[in-house]
């Protein structure tokens, strides 16, 4: 009996048990489904790609032609296209001047892409030319036609476009300024931040929203000091600060910015913030509506339309790590969908952890910029 | 009948079971650490230091990891402390300080640098929030007061899943756990740097290789390798590649491990290279990064038990390689996939040598203990300045109904983890 016994205790042990590992299979469940998000190189890996150190992707947005154009930040600042037909990164060139560009993409309605940069703060026009037949060749000069530095000694940090001129803020004074695209000229419109709200030392900025949005009248809305939102209205070169503000726990109005702005097919405005509210706001009754928090983290770093009339957004600040989210309009539910996260072993694997920038296409595609050392493109397709 | 002497037996009946002759073994003394039973993984963290201590960071995962030294000239076993307490993060109701996850470094000032680890992570689910982890502290151990100091958290939130220390530039370098950032603290200044993001959380390379100029290098992609210099305080990725195996098809432990880096390096002074294997096959390899501007990389043969040689299931490499000072690396190659409590199962690691003078490789057989027992598996090791190479692993033993006195389970059986003492002179 006893031999018996340790005879199926040795069988038992040299069958072993199963392996584990640090990727246990369970780690699919906290992260988006997998058959709905896949990653792109930027650029033809392995060596024709934006280098690491110069790859974080702070601006995305779709041109009127569907092609998403994209730019990084870093050591030096990149330009990118995607053109959705055929589904890969294609670096554009070096932007001059550039190791930054942050919300600060924006294509006109004929197809020339601004870009805002940073640290010169100078406003580039580049034209897209013949795109599908250009070698990629990375460290190239993008070719672009500088308009000028738009408010002297200041950085551009958001950038967007509205009927005939691009709109932006500055950095670090909070300049609202005007590019009037027929006139050729930059407007300073004052600013949107005074002082730099008390907080502890290391807290040095003047607070401002990270994006601008254009409402369906063309008038411009950025937030400012203490949440305030402040509009520049069509055809009024005038900086209005309205009575309206960023949703904020009380007392902490002086530290919330704006994240995201997303102008909706139904004329309102949704929008992120730095605290991670998501908040609804109606530009012509100019009211607010607080629409809670989709996750326990910081910051809406990303807010767009998916199909079905759902919006998508990804929260987290640079120290988390990054989730996706889902909100119903006609429901008002959110569903947290999880880490953005590609696992296609054993050809590549790659969580993103901080998110740059969102935008989504007319088909449904939303694209997601990582925005670290090493950074991807997602791509996440959301199901109706 | 003693723990050890009945797993003895049990192996001698699989070995009979399966009609196989009786396997070369390979003696080592042990010393298990005194009062910490309960400890239940060891990865990276030993250190045989210039005065005859060897330090250990023993992990405990949900509970206080431990900082022991084991003084080779009195042969006593010292616990200097709970890594919570250590850190004074004691009854705050914080994820613990559950490891010394990485290798430590001895300064010039004698004092012995390392950094701290997390435990458990809970799918990341409490990742940055009140009851998480608060992140890595940078620390140093003065043998001459007995005491630690503490530097602080580094990277918040996240582990020194990875780390290396450097006398020359007097820096503790890490990558963290899960973001993969490559940090670094500098004791001087009080300095506390991200340099950004080099991994996945999944495949954290698990070695930092230190050069005699201060230069620090990792491994990251597929097989690439990137060089950090202190003086310029920037990374550059260099083209040469370690030899790691494609795997094609994921099956099994491919999905759960990565294999596209080294697992560990050590730095020879004689040669001015590193020597070290592959995460995947083992694979044995010498990297020269003074040989041309980006290094070179020769592949010189496989480290893994001879029985895996150039098959498919090659055990995941282990941290367990060290150069003796007869020039020949010594590496302690699990006999099956070995991870503590996350083991395949029970079997004897094989301790292989590779001569760096005739480039021989040779299997000295299993490692066992002198009353029998078998080495289950180990994930660090080192050599003392007299010669003697110590790994620290798992060891087999009977649990006591009355006390814990085991750190965990492998395949069925009890472990504890124990110091292992290898003279190679015995070679």
């Amino acid at each position: 009996m006893k031999f018996q016994v340790l005879a199926l205790l040795a069988v038992a042990l040299l069958r072993g048990a199963p392996a584990y590992g640090q990727r246990p299979p369970g780690y699919d469940k906290v992260v988006v489904l997998q058959t709905r998000i896949d990653a792109r190189d930027l650029g033809y890996a392995p060596v024709d790609v934006i280098p690491d150190g110069e790859s974080g992707i702070t601006s995305l947005t779709v041109a009127p032609n569907g092609n998403l154009y994209g730019a990084t930040s870093g050591k030096r600042s990149h330009l990118f296209v995607l053109i959705p037909r055929h589904g890969y990164v294609q670096p554009l060139g070096v932007i001059p001047g550039a190791t930054a560009v942050t919300h600060a993409v924006a294509v006109s309605a004929s197809g020339d892409v601004y870009i805002g940069t940073s640290p010169e703060g100078h406003l580039l026009k580049y034209t897209p030319q013949d795109e599908d037949h250009q070698a990629i060749q990375i460290g190239k000069p993008l070719p672009v036609t500088d308009l000028g530095q738009a408010v002297a000694g200041e950085r551009i940090c958001a950038l967007t476009i509205s009927g005939n001129a691009v709109y932006g803020l500055t950095a670090p004074n909070a300049h609202f300024f005007e590019y009037s695209l027929h006139a050729g000229k930059f407007t300073d419109l004052g600013v949107v931040a005074s002082e730099i709200p008390l907080g502890e030392k290391f807290e040095k900025d003047k607070m401002m929203s990270r994006m601008l949005v254009a409402d369906g009248q063309g008038s411009v809305f950025a937030s400012g000091e203490n949440g305030a939102f402040f509009r520049v209205r069509v055809g009024f070169e005038k900086l209005e600060e309205l009575e309206i503000h960023a949703p904020a726990v009380p007392g902490r109005e002086p530290w919330t910015r704006v994240d995201a702005f997303l102008l909706d097919p139904s004329g309102v405005i949704y929008g992120g913030t730095s605290d991670g509210y998501l908040f609804r706001l109606d530009p012509e009754k100019l009211t607010v509506t607080n629409l809670g928090k989709p996750l326990n983290q910081y910051r809406i770093v990303g807010l767009v339309h998916g199909p079905g009339g759902k919006l998508y957004g990804v929260g987290g600040d640079e120290q988390e790590m990054a989730r996706l989210f889902s909100y119903d309009p006609s429901t008002g539910a959110y569903d947290v969908l999880g880490f953005v996260d590609v696992n296609r072993r054993p050809y590549y694997t790659w969580q993103a952890y901080v998110i740059g920038a969102m935008a989504s296409d007319a088909s449904g595609t939303v694209y997601i910029g990582e925005d670290e050392r090493i950074s991807k493109l997602y791509l996440f397709y959301p199901w109706p | 009948m003693t723990a050890v002497r009945k797993y003895w037996i049990l192996g001698a009946l699989a070995v009979a079971l399966n009609g196989v002759a009786a396997p070369k073994t390979v003696m080592v003394q042990y010393r298990f650490f005194t009062g910490l039973a309960q400890m239940d993984g060891n990865w990276a963290a030993l250190e045989a230091a210039s005065d005859g201590k060897v330090y250990v960071g023993l992990a405990c995962h949900g509970c206080n990891g431990h900082l022991v030294f084991y003084d080779s000239n009195t042969d006593k076993m010292v616990d200097v402390g709970g890594l919570t307490g250590l850190s004074g993060e004691s009854g705050l109701n914080l994820g613990p300080q559950s490891k010394i996850h990485a290798k430590f470094g001895e300064g010039k000032d004698g004092r012995i640098y390392f950094a701290t680890h997390g435990g458990w992570w809970f799918s990341y689910g409490r990742f940055a929030t009140q009851e998480g982890y608060p992140g890595a502290h940078y620390m140093a151990y003065d043998p001459k007061t007995g005491r630690v100091q503490d530097f602080g958290i580094g990277p918040r939130y996240e582990g020194v899943n990875t780390g290396a220390y450097d006398p020359k530039f007097n820096r503790i370098y890490g990558l963290t756990h899960p973001r993969g950032h490559f940090v670094y603290y500098d004791v001087a200044t009080g300095a506390k740097v991200d340099m950004g993001r080099m991994n996945n959380w999944d495949s954290v390379c698990r070695t930092l290789g230190i050069d005699d100029e201060g230069n620090v290098y990792g491994s990251f992609g597929r097989g690439g390798i990137y060089k950090y210099d202190p003086r310029t305080d920037s990374i550059r990725e260099l083209s040469v590649r370690v030899p790691i195996t494609e795997k094609g098809i994921s099956l099994g432990r491919d999905y759960n491990k990565s294999e596209t880096h080294w697992r560990t390096v050590v730095w020879d002074k004689q040669t001015r290279k590193f020597y070290g294997v592959d995460e995947s096959a083992t694979i044995l390899f010498s990297f020269d990064p003074y040989a041309g501007p980006d290094g070179e990389v020769r592949r010189l043969g496989q480290m893994c038990n001879p029985d895996f040689a150039n098959r498919r299931d090659v055990p995941y490499a282990t941290l367990s390689l060290t150069l003796g000072h007869n020039r020949k690396l010594y590496y302690a190659a699990a006999g099956k996939e070995f991870d503590y409590g996350a083991s395949a199962g029970l079997a004897a690691s094989h301790l292989i040598t590779y001569d760096l003078r005739t480039g021989k490789t040779e299997d000295l057989g299993e490692m066992r203990v002198p009353d029998g027992g078998l080495v289950i598996g180990t994930n660090s090791a080192d050599t003392g300045p007299d010669g003697t190479i110590y790994f620290v692993g798992a060891i087999s033993v009977t649990p006591d109904p009355d006390k814990q006195n085991y750190g965990g389970r492998i395949g069925g059986g009890a472990y504890r983890l124990a110091l292992f003492i290898y003279h190679p002179q015995a070679d």
